[in-house]
């Protein structure tokens, strides 16, 4: 059974019909990345995982278990992290505070002090700033720490939403490379990018556009394909 | 000449400090509804009536039961805990995040009910419950004050440092502040907004009710004190920094310092003008007041 399962997902705000019939699944310990442009549902997709938008058709399932219907923090409990867009960290909270609400989310309280251990080793830069309030971090340091915050509990499935959105190319760089890392520990990525250099990382994806999927398939016939290389290569 | 300045220093420190006996207990006011609205971004018109039934809570312990108000504290904490729980899922669920005009009004709306239920119960007369420290003065130097006006105070005081303890210190507190920054971050990470709000706001209201107990000593109630209390919650919160504890909790100390040397210099019926000005100037100028929560 698929770690994670989309089947026939639409998702819609209104009227208007953001995802469109997309169909996907993946394994354990891979990375699969959603690829697209700005407005081709990937993020739609996302929120509809986590029960933040309700599915209009079609079924999210992992390991056979439904997901449509659960609420945000019943899905993060089943151990599926979510990093949205944009990181949205709590502003009045210390970096530290900022890593412990996800153990007390989680109800994992017992590991609490050799998990924030390991992400501080992790990301030592959090580590120099676990006092300061989330709200004084760069961008760079945000995503760490919104990264942080979800492997702390070492989830079935991490999602990304646009990590490297915003950020300088060598902080984009650092992430993505903090990202290689975690998926070494064993955590499954769902990844979801406009930037196709992150299909480096990917085992298996899938290209969507205006809500549909456009090509499914292995890292390298995505990085082949038409529309890659128009898109991002310019050739 | 020396003995002359102290003359008129006396009153000024006369005012000052029965100012900040009575601001305390504003602030204890003032922090429970500074919490519904920092966390659910509620502003919760009817938090003043649970003040009021507070204040009955310590009415009938005296009058019904023999029982020295002080002693009710505990049930009226829980008993306006409770109503504030009901209050929460029955009428405020569906505006948490938007202090829109229709919560406004359900606020309101649900103040009157909570008035009128009072007027048929409690009956329009104003009540009191003194305590064991009613009527008794304590001389500091030149100054005095009410024994139960420093009871009051030290409560309120000690409420108010629990309050932050409880929500700096506590896996509670900190799910209550994740939730009041993003509430959509927060279910992200596994926390249930809602779970954290209702208790959130049971606590809010459970302090209301202390508020008045305390108050109800010195201080008679009737069924419209509670209406009558709300704009001094409002006017601390907002000099304080709505969603700040502490600084609602000094809001409510310059609301009271303000309001007595307004009656000592100028006139007690017209303690309350000053603060209406500086509402105005704070909302004009600062409207995140002196202790607002930092944003992004």
């Amino acid at each position: 059974m698929s770690l994670l399962a989309v089947e026939g997902l639409s998702v819609a705000y209104g009227d208007v019909l953001a995802v469109r019939d997309v169909s996907f699944a993946f394994e354990e310990g891979e990375v699969f990345v959603l690829l697209g442009a700005n407005g081709a549902g990937k993020t739609s997709i996302l929120r509809c995982i986590s029960g933040m938008v309700p599915a209009r058709g079609g079924a999210v399932t992992s390991g056979g278990r439904r997901l449509n219907g659960l609420r945000p923090h019943q899905v993060a409990r089943a151990g599926i992290s979510h990093v949205p867009e944009g990181r949205r960290i709590f502003p009045n909270l210390t970096v530290e505070e900022n890593l412990a609400v996800s153990f007390i989310g989680a109800r994992a309280h017992d590991n609490a002090a050799g998990a924030l251990a390991a992400v501080y080793e992790f990301f030592p830069r959090l580590a120099e700033r676990r006092r300061q309030f989330g709200g004084t971090l760069s961008g760079g340091e945000q995503q760490m720490r919104a990264s942080g915050r979800a492997i702390m509990n070492v989830p079935k499935l991490l999602m990304l939403d646009e990590p490297s959105l915003g950020l300088s190319p060598v902080m984009s760089e650092l992430v993505f490379e903090r990202l290689a890392a975690i998926r070494a520990q064993n955590t499954t990525i769902l990844l979801v990018e406009q930037n196709a250099t992150c299909l480096e990382l990917a085992t298996r994806g899938v290209i969507l556009q205006n809500g549909r999927v456009l090509l499914s398939g292995e890292r390298e016939a995505l990085q082949d394909s038409e529309f890659v290389r128009r898109a991002y290569l310019g050739v | 000449m020396g003995a002359y300045l102290d003359a008129a220093l006396i009153p000024v420190g006369q005012a000052l400090l029965s100012g900040v006996l009575v601001g305390g207990v504003y602030g204890l006011m003032s922090i429970g509804f500074s919490l519904a609205f920092g966390v659910m971004r509620i502003v919760n018109f009817a938090h003043g009536d649970l003040v009021m039934y507070g204040m009955y809570v310590g009415v009938i312990a005296s009058t019904a039961f023999g029982v020295d108000p002080l002693y009710a504290i505990p049930l009226s904490f829980l008993l306006m805990a409770l109503l504030g729980a009901a209050q929460y899922q029955l009428v405020f669920k569906r505006f948490v995040g938007a202090a829109t005009l229709q919560q406004l009004l359900a606020a309101i709306g649900l103040g009157l009910v909570l008035q009128m239920i009072a007027q048929v119960v409690f009956g329009a007369d104003a009540r009191s419950a003194p305590s064991m420290f009613g009527g008794q003065f304590v001389l500091l130097g030149p100054l005095f004050a009410s024994a139960a006006q420093i009871v009051a105070f030290i409560v309120a005081v000690l409420c108010t440092i629990a309050v932050e303890a409880l929500l700096l210190g506590t896996r509670w507190g900190k799910s209550v502040r994740a939730v009041a920054d993003d509430i959509e971050a927060a279910e992200l990470v596994g926390l249930s907004a809602q779970t954290i709000n209702i208790t959130a706001f049971a606590l809010a209201c459970g302090l209301a009710g202390i508020a008045g107990t305390i108050m109800v000593t010195y201080y008679p109630v009737d069924p419209s004190k509670g209406l009558s209390l709300m704009p001094i919650a409002i006017i601390a919160t907002t000099i304080g920094g709505l969603g700040s504890i502490r600084g609602s909790f000094f809001g409510g100390l310059f609301c009271g310092v303000v309001q007595q040397l307004t009656a000592m210099l100028w006139n007690s019926a017209l303690q309350d003008v000053p603060l209406y000005v500086l509402l105005l100037v704070f909302i004009a100028y600062k409207p995140t007041g002196m202790f607002g929560f930092r944003t992004e």
